[in-house]
């Protein structure tokens, strides 16, 4: 009993703190001057999927699931591990074995605590058949023991590799050694779940007059697609340091309605239009910004049977990569900061060191040279045959401009004759994934910090490899990667034969560009992942 | 004429049963699936899911199975790419959305429409009937998302008077913007079909008749010439109102009003078959309906036709 009141007093205590600790106060780091409302809105493209944590797949989604719940643990604004639920971790020698100390005074929105039976349930959720997550097999990435049986339904989900040793002790078993699982534990995927909530309500649940959640807001509002609110979770540990009172994610389909809904004043954020970046940073300097994303644009070859037989010809595939240049799609075409890309992986990846791959440090008119050279070499262009393929994308504008551009830089270079064709996005991945293309385009975002998330394509036994590019060595350096405590000599030296074989043309790596209000604070620009936090941002008084 | 309306009744449910089978095979036959996406699903998760959902099951078997959830228990399913919400809560969300500008901008366009085909019809090749045929023709010409950015612009932006969309429980400050886009188009139609057909009625002995008589013009139009000149403008309107109501892509894109339109083209870029089925239904009834609803109503217009 009066252990209750104690929690009551102290609860109590931080909602008045928070209420009136930074109203029109100082921020407690920088000191800055805070702003009276600390309300953020900001545009989304789509409606989220869901806010289950065990469920949502999008992007836009797991931004909301990311402020409602809270694993174990959190990044910063540079993108590295700081606690969340979890104060630290203990790893066993053999980098098979972690466990996750929790905080005392994590609690759920209904005051109850956040322990680590809540995780055990939230994992063995996730991989549950019965469950149908479509991020089921993230489970299955982390190694956790029995993974793989309990999502293939041969072990029931109590017999996964997670164990609740006592309420703030959550060891997990690992398959392998995996000396990045502790950066896989940002994933929403794995935040908890709370078992009470999911029993009483079902699939009902994550509705705001059901939800209960233990991040640092609450979902308060849901109109499907128009707007989701959230607000400040009063039981949040760390409740005292947040400023952010609401954020709200308004659904705007057209990005250049959200851009005039920006200008009006009704959005704090919102992506800024392709090829728009340099007239709007021109003319509001502080609010248009570009920062670089893990993503890459490509173009991948289809090296299985199916494919046309001068690509199997690796001289006719450096050619091709070569004649492309790169600084004009970047500069002219979308004129966002986007970085011309010579590697698959971003440079801007943790632990990558980009190779100095040959024809990255080549003039264009080198490159192009040595291109007519190659393609000559493997028998095509003047005096040899005529070298015709089709170039496949996904319906878009964008694509469609780029596709132009680089088809018309092999006609006149190459002499080569590229038919575009463009598909709707569903038969476009349904025709890709059975490769039934010539070349085609393609993009990839990191789903963590780290380099393997984009060369697991290239494996010969993934999923995604939808070239089919198959190299025994490339194979075998990506598994001894995943079990390496130092891995980016390997992703080198992976990088290098790619660039030697040429599997993909790379074009360029995204950058995030963002109309932001001017006294938003805190974005994490540096964040490569653009994992942001409501909890980390402010708004200052202007 | 209840012998008409129940004949008609009968037809509407094989109709209606005809609409899902082919939409379901339609839908199917698209290459890819609502669980297709860039990142393809290990098989064992995609088997996994598509047991949650059914989709596991023949072709024949889904069908019966969605037709039996509807006629037992009004269950439209779980929509496939929203996974908190089931089809019934996507609908009772976007449709009251979409009924309410909808027909807010059907009573504008046929109010504003009306008058202006029958002013111009009138006033025949006088300013003000160039005047009524220049705005409806510039109206019709100039289509919705042409529309829409310039209200944005002007209104919310220059003026500053008006939000550029949201939708906010359907306050009157943001309903005003997606009413004119979607009204003015239709609005012009009608104002042409109006016209002309006016013009015919103003010219059919009945008409000269009348003004033999001496009966006083105001009296010749409204109590005479109206009624007669408004059945093709009927016509148009059954399916009209359908289709404003139903909502319109544009309208829910560009001032993000959360309504149906959007959801039909979504939920089918996005194979979400239950969604997709859901709205194709509830289009298919209301077309049905309202398609009734004009047959009654020429009948009282027009004693000539019999039921």
């Amino acid at each position: 009993m009066k252990h209750f009141a104690f929690g009551l007093t102290v609860s109590f205590t931080a909602l008045t703190l928070a209420a009136t600790a930074f109203a029109a106060g100082n921020h407690p780091e920088t000191g800055e001057a805070l702003a009276e409302t600390q309300v953020f809105t900001y545009r989304v493209l789509d409606e989220h999927s869901s806010v289950d944590p065990q469920i949502v797949e999008d992007v836009s989604g797991s931004e909301i699931v990311r402020d409602l719940f809270e694993g174990l643990m959190n990044q910063d604004a540079d993108g590295n591990l700081v606690p969340g639920v979890a104060t630290d971790y203990e790893v066993s020698e053999g980098n098979d074995e972690y466990i996750f100390n929790l905080r005392a005074d994590a609690k759920w929105s209904n005051g109850d605590p956040v322990t680590a039976h809540d995780f055990v349930f939230a994992w063995q959720r996730a991989a549950d058949p019965a469950t149908a997550s479509p991020y089921s097999w993230y489970i299955e990435l982390m190694s956790i023991q029995n993974g793989a049986q309990i999502i293939a339904g041969e072990m029931p989900p109590s017999e996964l590799g997670v164990e609740a040793v006592d309420d703030l002790t959550l060891k997990v078993s690992l398959t392998q050694p995996l000396p990045y699982f502790p950066k896989m534990v940002t994933h929403a995927t794995t935040f908890p779940s709370p078992k009470k909530v999911i029993e009483e309500h079902g699939a009902e649940w994550t509705k705001p007059e059901n939800i209960v959640s233990n991040g640092a807001y609450m979902l308060t509002e849901h109109v499907p697609n128009e707007r989701s609110v959230r607000e400040r979770n009063p039981m949040y540990w760390d409740n005292d340091n947040t400023i952010i009172d609401k954020t709200v994610a308004l659904v705007i389909n057209d990005e250049n309605t959200a851009l005039a809904r920006y200008k009006a004043g009704e959005l704090n954020r919102t992506e800024i239009p392709t090829g728009q970046y340099p007239s709007l940073k021109a003319e509001f300097p502080n609010q248009a910004t570009a920062f670089p994303r893990l993503c890459s644009y490509y173009y991948t070859y289809n090296l299985s049977d199916s494919g046309p037989e001068a690509f199997k010809d690796v001289r006719v595939r450096q050619a091709l990569a070569y004649a492309i240049d790169r600084n004009v799609i970047v500069e002219n075409v979308l004129q966002g900061g986007q970085f011309p890309a010579y590697t698959f992986t971003p440079g801007a990846t943790a632990g990558f060191d980009v190779p100095d791959v040959d024809y990255a440090g080549l003039s264009q008119a080198e490159r192009d040279a040595k291109a007519k050279e190659l393609m000559a070499e493997a028998g095509y262009g003047p005096g040899g045959e005529k070298l015709e393929f089709d170039m496949l994308y996904n319906t878009s504008e964008a694509h469609q401009q780029i596709a132009t551009v680089m088809s018309q830089m092999w006609k006149q270079k190459l002499g080569v004759e590229a038919t575009l064709a463009n598909l709707e996005w569903k038969v476009f991945l349904d025709t890709r994934g059975n490769q039934d293309f010539e070349l085609a385009r393609g993009a990839w975002c990191g789903d963590y910090n780290e380099a393997s998330t984009f060369l697991d394509l290239v494996d010969s036994g993934s999923g995604y490899n939808d070239g089919k590019y198959s190299n025994e060595m490339v194979d075998q350096l990506l598994a001894e990667a995943k079990t390496s405590k130092d891995p980016s000599a390997n992703y080198t030296k992976i990088e290098e034969i790619m660039s030697a074989e040429m599997p993909v043309i790379p074009i360029y790596h995204y950058t995030g560009s963002y109309m932001m209000s001017e006294d938003l604070r805190n974005w994490p620009v540096n964040n490569v992942e653009q994992n942001w936090y409501s909890k980390d941002l402010y708004f200052a008084a202007n | 004429m209840i012998n008409f309306i129940l004949r008609r009744l009968a037809i509407a449910i094989p109709t209606l049963l005809l609409l899902i089978v082919i939409t379901f095979v339609l839908m199917y036959s698209a290459p890819g699936g609502p669980f297709t996406s860039e990142r393809p699903l290990p098989p064992q998760v995609l088997a996994n899911i598509e047991a949650k959902y059914g989709l596991n099951q023949p072709l024949w078997r889904q069908i019966v199975t969605y037709i039996w959830g509807i006629v037992t228990e009004f269950d439209f399913g779980p929509s496939f790419q929203y996974k908190d919400r089931t089809v019934n809560d996507v609908i009772a969300q976007g449709f009251p959305v979409t009924l309410t500008y909808g027909f807010l901008s059907f009573i504008v366009a046929v109010a504003v429409g009306v008058t202006l085909g029958v002013v111009a019809a009138i006033r025949q090749n006088t300013l003000i009937d160039y005047l009524a045929v220049g705005t409806s023709i510039g109206a019709q010409v100039l289509p919705n998302f042409v529309m829409a950015p310039i209200l944005v612009l002007t209104f919310t932006l220059w003026l500053g008077w008006l939000p550029g969309g949201g939708w906010e429980g359907g306050k009157i400050e943001y309903l005003i913007l997606p009413v004119i886009a979607l009204s003015t188009s239709y609005m012009a139609s009608i104002a042409r079909i109006t016209r002309s057909s006016m013009l015919e009625v103003l010219n059919s002995n009945f008409i000269r008749t009348a003004r033999a008589k001496g009966i006083p013009e105001r009296q010749i139009i409204i109590g005479h010439a109206l009624k007669p000149s408004l059945l093709p403008v009927i016509s148009y309107l059954g399916p009209t109102f359908v289709a404003m109501i139903t909502g319109s892509v544009v309208i829910d894109v560009y001032f993000s009003t959360g309504g149906i339109g959007q959801m039909f083209v979504n939920s089918a870029l996005s194979r979400d078959y239950s969604v997709m089925m859901g709205v194709t239904i509830l289009m298919g009834g209301l077309t049905i309906t309202f398609n009734l609803i004009v047959d009654i109503l020429y009948a009282w217009i027009d004693p000539k036709i019999r039921l």
